[in-house]
């Protein structure tokens, strides 16, 4: 089997090393030496460890938590037995004035409260818990998972025992705790692996210091704990097979506490995430929040760009023509004719100005060419650039207006910071319509380094793609190349 | 008259412009700033007759024009100012006369296209007097509470009460209607009688008293 495909049958498992086996070669490796040899470094990775660490706390909360549900009808039917016992006796009892159904003592009051607050009790305290266990996939596996919205109700306990009561996420959170008692299992027992294969390694250290009797001496033999029971060390030489035993547990260990906190994980995020639905209501109302934002924005940026642009050159142009007017006098002889043909001469000026200070903020605004398509439009921006643009556009079914707007000035903006920072020699701005996608790709061969994060546009740009739903790529590293893909649906 | 004439206006172009209009009339332009920091030291250094002043500059594009110049008015009293704005804002320019109409101008940018109105208003603004856009008191009056005071006038004391409140002398109604300096007494009397207002000599106090009868 060549290499390449051992590389292939890592990838399928846990082993985080990376994929090893590109023998340019061709040296044929043996399956089960690449398997072997990831075996035994993927435990070196920082993440097995926090993986063990997990599953030592997780194991030990998950089975208190099973303990403490377990526990608690117990004590109730317990404490029942009790009341009732209590109930015998006071019918029993001579001076009883309901023989039968006697009174209910007042620990039994208790114990129906008791009873009747379990099933309130356990949606709210699932969600205590839930966060808990987010939090520890967050700190020690790293993910981190958005917890359901907070639990909505009214004033008055009577309002929030019926929210607790209908609280979906609350209840989806216990039965979480149920469902993972398996996997609290596996997590409990690879805790005991890694405890117990770490103390196996140390014998053959201590043992020449504990151990050093006199010939002739004999001791009890030392135990040392396995899975399969006590193996009994009795001899220096018998501490390496205690020592051998604890490397294979800990080897075991790892695995089971990879594939324990993967499970958990995905229990995690399908059972504490916010659910489907809330999550997609979560989505949609950030989308909508920034798209109002976004045209609040758009349309400030356009009052400011007409009042400090073709307004002011407007005003301007005005002020000229009035002073040239005065220059020409009422009637008759121009009493200043040299002024005023300068001061025409700039209101001319000033008009041409406004006018293409104008028509620049029109296509600012919506690009005429759009209307013919985003082939047209796109081809005329790649015509203005002043970097080479390689444009290649295959849409077949025509997106909606305002896809093709988002992906005109998604282009436009690209294009503008590629001119801007990049110091590319060229272009390449490709269209290409999938089934129900619009993939806009554009690369350069510039120095890269563009970063979402350092206040450039990408920022904007990836947030009015988002409020489509659509998405945003960007590879570039520094040195480049850059490239940005935006992703959009046809219809939105 | 010769003024001495601050200006801080943010649009080179515009500013360039005002400057050749001032200097054109025979004003001394004594300084052109960018900004409201700029035009609170250019007044405190020259002491000008009158400072003409844009509505929106830098830093935040806001009004930091107008907060400069409700500043100038507390600080620097013996300075006229005029605004100059692109937007008919009722509540800048009542801001800016809502403690005195004297020597104190709102006027839209596009007045200065009329050369010798535009001139007219300085002069009066900087002598004291007041300069309320046409436009502005047109919307004041619009929406006036006392539209049934405002209603009891006849048509051409409506207007005689626009051009008060520009900040007009009865000569300078007179003029822009066209009729003698006896009809518009006649008019204005006409007007305070059936408003009810306190009859004022000043004209800077007539604007005021009308601004305050249409609500500002």
């Amino acid at each position: 089997m060549h290499g390449g495909d051992n590389g292939r049958m890592g990838s399928t498992g846990p082993a985080s090393a990376p994929a090893v086996n590109r023998m340019p070669g061709g040296r044929p490796g043996h399956p089960l030496a690449g398997f072997a040899r990831r075996a035994v470094r993927a435990p070196v990775a920082g993440r097995a460890l926090r993986e063990v660490a997990f599953c030592a706390i997780e194991g030990p909360l998950g089975l208190s938590v099973v303990a403490l549900l377990a526990a608690l009808p117990g004590l109730g039917l317990l404490a029942a037995l009790l009341a009732g016992g209590g109930a015998r006796t006071a019918a029993g009892h001579p001076g009883s004035a309901h023989p039968g159904g006697g009174p209910v003592s007042p620990f039994g009051v208790v114990v129906i409260v008791v009873l009747a607050a379990l099933p309130m009790l356990a949606p709210w305290g699932a969600r205590r818990f839930a966060a808990v266990h987010r939090g520890l996939v967050a700190w020690l596996l790293g993910e981190r998972i958005a917890g359901p919205p907070p639990l909505r109700h009214g004033r008055g306990p009577g309002r929030w025992l019926v929210a607790t009561l209908c609280d979906g996420p609350g209840w989806r959170a216990a039965a979480y705790l149920l469902v993972k008692l398996p996997v609290t299992v596996a997590e409990l027992y690879a805790a005991f692996l890694a405890g117990a294969g770490l103390a196996n390694l140390t014998y053959p250290f201590w043992w020449p210091f504990f151990r050093n009797h006199p010939p002739g001496v004999r001791l009890a033999p030392a135990g040392a704990l396995t899975p399969f029971g006590v193996l009994p060390v009795a001899t220096f030489p018998g501490t390496f097979a205690a020592f051998a035993a604890g490397a294979a547990m800990i080897l075991a260990c790892l695995w089971l506490a990879r594939a324990a906190s993967t499970a958990d994980r995905w229990l995690v995020r399908g059972m504490l995430g916010p659910g489907r639905l809330a999550q997609r209501v979560a989505d949609l109302e950030q989308a909508r929040a920034l798209a109002v934002d976004d045209s609040a924005a758009l349309l400030r940026r356009l009052e400011r760009d007409l009042h400090d642009g073709a307004q002011v050159r407007l005003a301007t142009l005005a002020m000229n023509l009035g002073m040239a007017k005065e220059k020409l006098g009422e009637h008759g002889d121009v009493p200043d004719p040299a002024a005023a043909r300068e001061l025409l001469d700039a209101a001319h000026r000033g008009a041409k100005d406004a006018l293409a200070e104008l028509r620049s903020l029109a296509r600012g605004i919506h690009p005429a060419a759009l209307d013919n398509g985003l082939a047209d439009a796109l081809a005329t921006l790649a015509a203005g650039s002043a970097i080479p643009v390689d444009l290649q556009v295959h849409v077949p079914v025509r997106p909606t207006q305002a896809i093709e707007t988002i992906a005109y000035f998604c282009a436009a903006e690209l294009l503008a910071n590629a001119a801007k920072h990049s110091s590319a020699t060229r272009i390449g701005v490709r269209v290409t319509g999938r089934e129900d996608t619009l993939v806009l790709v554009v690369s350069d061969d510039g120095t890269g380094g563009a970063d979402p994060a350092r206040g450039s546009g990408l920022a904007g740009l990836a947030q009015r793609v988002a409020v489509v739903d659509g998405r945003l790529d960007i590879a570039s590293p520094p040195g480049g190349p850059t490239r940005v893909t935006a992703e959009l649906p046809l219809r939105a | 008259m010769t003024l001495r004439v601050v200006i801080a206006e943010d649009a080179a172009l515009f500013r360039a412009g005002l400057v050749r209009l001032l200097e054109d009339r025979g004003h001394q332009v004594c300084a052109e700033v960018a900004d409201g920091d700029a035009l609170l030291a250019a007044v405190a250094r020259w002491h000008p007759d009158v400072a003409v002043v844009d509505v929106r500059m830098p830093p935040a594009y806001t009004d930091e024009g107008l907060r400069a110049a409700l500043r100038l008015r507390r600080e620097q009293p013996r300075t006229a100012v005029l605004v100059l704005s692109q937007y008919i804002e009722t509540r800048y320019a009542t801001r800016l006369l809502a403690d005195s109409t004297a020597g104190v101008g709102y006027l839209l940018k596009d007045r200065v296209a009329d050369v010798a109105e535009f001139a007219a208003a300085l002069a009066r603004v900087a002598a004291g007097g007041t300069a309320l856009d046409p436009e502005v008191v047109g919307q004041l009056v619009r929406s006036s509470s006392h539209a049934a005071g405002l209603a009891a006038l006849t048509a051409r004391e409506r207007e005689v009460l626009a051009l008060m409140a520009e900040g007009r002398s009865n000569a300078g109604i007179a003029a822009a209607l066209v009729i003698s300096a006896g009809a518009v007494e006649k008019h204005v009397a006409g007007i305070f009688a059936k408003l009810g207002l306190p009859v004022s000599e000043a004209d800077n106090r007539r604007v005021l008293a009308v601004l305050r009868y249409v609500g500002a």
